[in-house]
């Protein structure tokens, strides 16, 4: 096998790999994660947090949306200062096991 | 005098940052303004790509914050900085309640954490 060869192999198995870690979010440890979040979006009606902010309901919504959306206030695409605080204290896995966790809900 | 001028600035600035959000739109006028939106989000609002969000039933005051956020840069969104740029405030207003009052698969976390 060439260099060329391997370099390709290895390539395409890295992304094999990216490919799959998107789908495996743990359900179980997301939500021991979503405790803090509870704070704000575990209560009733929009105007409960201070700075004053209209929190959105986080439960049921789209897992590869949570997951874009944790990365933008962890990267600074999104500027709210508690949601980018929060954000940045969390591993990409744990970002992961958080949405496969909230997409997995269904209302009471 | 000048430092009074500063002040006030300030205070000007923090009222209109604080300015609460109504939700006062008019949910019909708001279909028509949406068409754009359901392509991604979804006639009914629940996008079926995961991709992009469930808007059908979250909070009217949200869904204008956002659509503020991504209009004014607070969020920077390739595809929805382009959505909104051309969105009046009543615009925003009435897709807010057009997509608030449909029926949801979204709820808070109240009952869905670690003990409940």
């Amino acid at each position: 096998m060439t260099r060329l060869q391997l370099f390709g192999l290895a390539v395409a198995t890295a992304f094999v790999f990216t490919g799959t870690a998107h789908a495996t979010g743990d359900k179980a440890n997301g939500r021991t994660l979503v405790y803090t979040c509870n704070g704000c979006h575990g209560i009733p009606g929009t105007n409960n947090a201070y700075p004053q902010y209209p929190v959105p309901k986080i439960a049921g919504q789209n897992q590869q949306y949570i997951i874009s959306a944790l990365h933008e206030y962890k990267s600074g695409d999104r500027t709210h200062p508690t949601m980018m605080a929060q954000a940045q204290s969390l591993s990409d896995q744990e970002i992961e096991d958080i949405a496969a966790y909230l997409s997995s809900i269904s209302p009471k | 005098m000048k430092r009074a001028l500063t002040l006030f600035s300030f205070g000007i600035a923090l009222a209109f940052a604080s300015a609460p959000l109504l939700a006062s739109g008019n949910a019909d006028n708001g279909k028509t303004k949406a068409a754009t939106c359901v392509a991604c989000h979804g006639a009914d609002g629940n996008a079926v790509d995961p991709q992009y969000p469930r808007l059908a039933g979250q909070y009217n005051e949200y869904i204008q914050q956002a659509l503020h956020e991504y209009k004014d840069g607070r969020r920077n969104n390739t595809v929805m900085k382009t959505q909104v740029a051309n969105l009046s405030d009543q615009d925003i207003e009435d897709i807010a309640a057009y997509f608030s009052a449909m029926p949801t698969k979204l709820d808070t976390l109240k009952g869905h954490v670690q003990g409940d």
